[in-house]
């Protein structure tokens, strides 16, 4: 691990209740941010889309009664080794030296969809108005900001969570809340297969093995 | 993955062009086997014009075509930036060659750097593809020998046709020479074509619910994937075809790409008659755009284990 920052996400499904706060925030921020906008296309038609930096999906696993459902934030996992970056070919696609964001420069993007391609975690969008493509920036426009009030300089999705089930800090800081929620409740990051070392975390949940325990649990 | 037809016709068209362009350089690096007037008026000529219809399909695929020079910056890490500085590279030796064979002193080196400049192309675009380490279907040393065979059996066939419509008695061999050459290489572009979809077919996948979002516990599945709009995650990365439609696709690309030409070169060999050449050419053609089209439509991205369900 180098020495330099890693900013990132820490997810706790523990207490993500899917209320797509989260979602929204994020939309409302980078679509009037310097990264926006994030456009709709036929917003009130029959067949709306946009682009958007961050979905909550919902999973289910185990067979009834003794199911649990996991909502299950997504955005970009800013990863350590980001396959997305070395196939762009403008450099309009980059990693951060100094905090490990991984960004999209919109003015050198060519809008060829390659880096979409490599990413495994579907993290990137192409705008479709805009044609170039677009991700989480974790709110880069915000956490450095001079003119916000400094209890506000945090991603706007992690200000939204009503449950605080997102936790921003510095991975590479042992010393950081993000650091320890991963240390202490086993953080896991996704597809470790593929090697890209995702600097997001997510804590797992705690699972109430049988409904009974569940029904137990006082 | 979508198939992209900025693409497929960029591939078919350059792949065309530079088997063509492989095949004159090879013939001709030792002696002029083929005469100058025809490497001047016909086959430089031609190879020539599709390569640039090749380039023009390619910036139908960018979002913002305009920036397209700055593509050429990455070179250092990435194969499209690699592709996009050996495309023009591939331009400028058949102008050059056209140049010093209309000199009328060709030296051998230039037939040379023709054919390296022909091979780094082919590797850049299958690299491309290749190199995407999770897209297993892609990530394979066959899908460089694919793309190289089919540029050989497309620029084989066309350079016989373009000697038949030329019809000069002086060519140093028979046409029916290359109709058992081009039966050859297509056969053997079949057998590894028949090959890659049967590995496709018994590929694993590494990546599972399970990995992809780290929830223990069995059976999972996805209820929702967050959104009931369409979104880029969900046009970009899938075929979008029934599976009827796409085993379809799969019988056109074996007649058309591999075993229509194959009979119809099997007949020519003794009696070559170009009718029988250019519908074999047009057939094979076809054929390409559709193995094109399935060679994107058959890799499955690991994204789309996060976009199964609507709610």
């Amino acid at each position: 691990m180098s020495a330099n920052k890693q900013l990132a996400l820490v997810i706790d499904l523990n207490v993500c209740v899917g209320c797509h706060a989260c979602v929204t925030s994020c939309k409302e921020w980078n679509t009037q941010g310097s990264a926006g906008p994030l456009t709709d296309l036929n917003a009130y038609g029959a067949n709306p889309s946009g682009t958007f930096f961050n979905r909550v999906q919902t999973y289910e696993a185990g067979s009834f009664p003794n199911t649990q459902t996991v909502h299950f934030p997504k955005s970009c996992l800013h990863c350590e080794e980001p396959p997305c970056v070395p196939v762009c070919p403008t450099g309009a696609s980059y990693k951060r030296k100094e905090d490990g964001i991984v960004l999209v420069d919109y003015d050198k993007c060519i809008g060829c969809s390659y880096c979409s391609w490599a990413c495994p975690y579907g993290a990137r969008e192409l705008d479709e108005e805009r044609q170039v493509m677009t991700k989480c920036t974790l709110c880069v426009d915000r956490i450095y900001s001079e003119t916000l009030p400094e209890s506000e300089r945090k991603p706007a999705c992690v200000l939204a969570c009503p449950t605080s089930a997102r936790i921003f800090g510095d991975v590479h800081d042992p010393e950081s809340d993000a650091s320890k929620a991963i240390e202490e409740r086993k953080g896991y990051a996704l597809m470790p297969e593929w090697e890209t070392q995702p600097a997001n975390h997510y804590l797992p949940r705690s699972i109430m093995e049988t409904i009974d325990a569940a029904r137990n649990d006082k | 993955m979508r198939p992209q037809f900025s693409i497929i016709f960029f591939t078919t068209l350059a792949g065309m062009a530079q088997g063509l362009l492989f095949f004159i350089a090879l013939l001709n690096i030792e002696a002029p086997v083929l005469s100058a007037p025809f490497l001047l008026m016909l086959a430089l000529p031609v190879s020539f014009i599709l390569l640039t219809l090749g380039l023009v399909a390619s910036f139908f695929h960018l979002g913002h075509p305009e920036r397209a020079w700055r593509a050429a910056m990455m070179w250092r890490t990435s194969w499209l930036s690699r592709e996009v500085i050996a495309l023009p590279a591939v331009m400028l030796m058949t102008a050059m060659t056209f140049f010093f064979v209309a000199s009328g002193m060709v030296p051998a080196w230039i037939w040379a750097i023709l054919l390296i400049s022909i091979l780094a192309l082919w590797i850049c675009t299958a690299k491309i593809y290749q190199c995407i380490r999770f897209i297993q279907e892609w990530s394979h040393p066959s899908t460089l020998s694919n793309f190289i065979l089919l540029g050989l059996t497309s620029g084989g066939l066309l350079l016989e046709f373009l000697l038949m419509l030329w019809n000069d008695p002086d060519t140093p061999f028979g046409v029916g020479l290359i109709s058992g050459l081009n039966f050859i290489l297509l056969f053997i572009a079949l057998n590894l074509k028949l090959w890659i979809w049967r590995r496709n077919q018994q590929l694993k996948p590494k990546s599972n619910l399970a990995t992809a979002t780290g929830i223990k516990g069995s059976n999972i599945r996805q209820t929702s994937m967050g959104f009931m709009g369409g979104s880029f995650n969900t046009r970009e990365f899938f075929h979008h075809q029934t599976d009827r439609v796409i085993s379809n696709i799969r019988k056109i690309i074996l007649l058309m790409t591999y075993i229509g030409p194959m009979i119809l070169l099997a007949f020519s060999m003794n009696s070559p008659n170009i009718a029988q050449i250019a519908i074999a050419l047009l057939m094979h053609y076809i054929g390409l755009l559709a193995e094109r089209w399935m060679f994107f439509a058959e890799a499955n991205h690991p994204q789309n284990l996060y976009y199964q369900r609507v709610s």
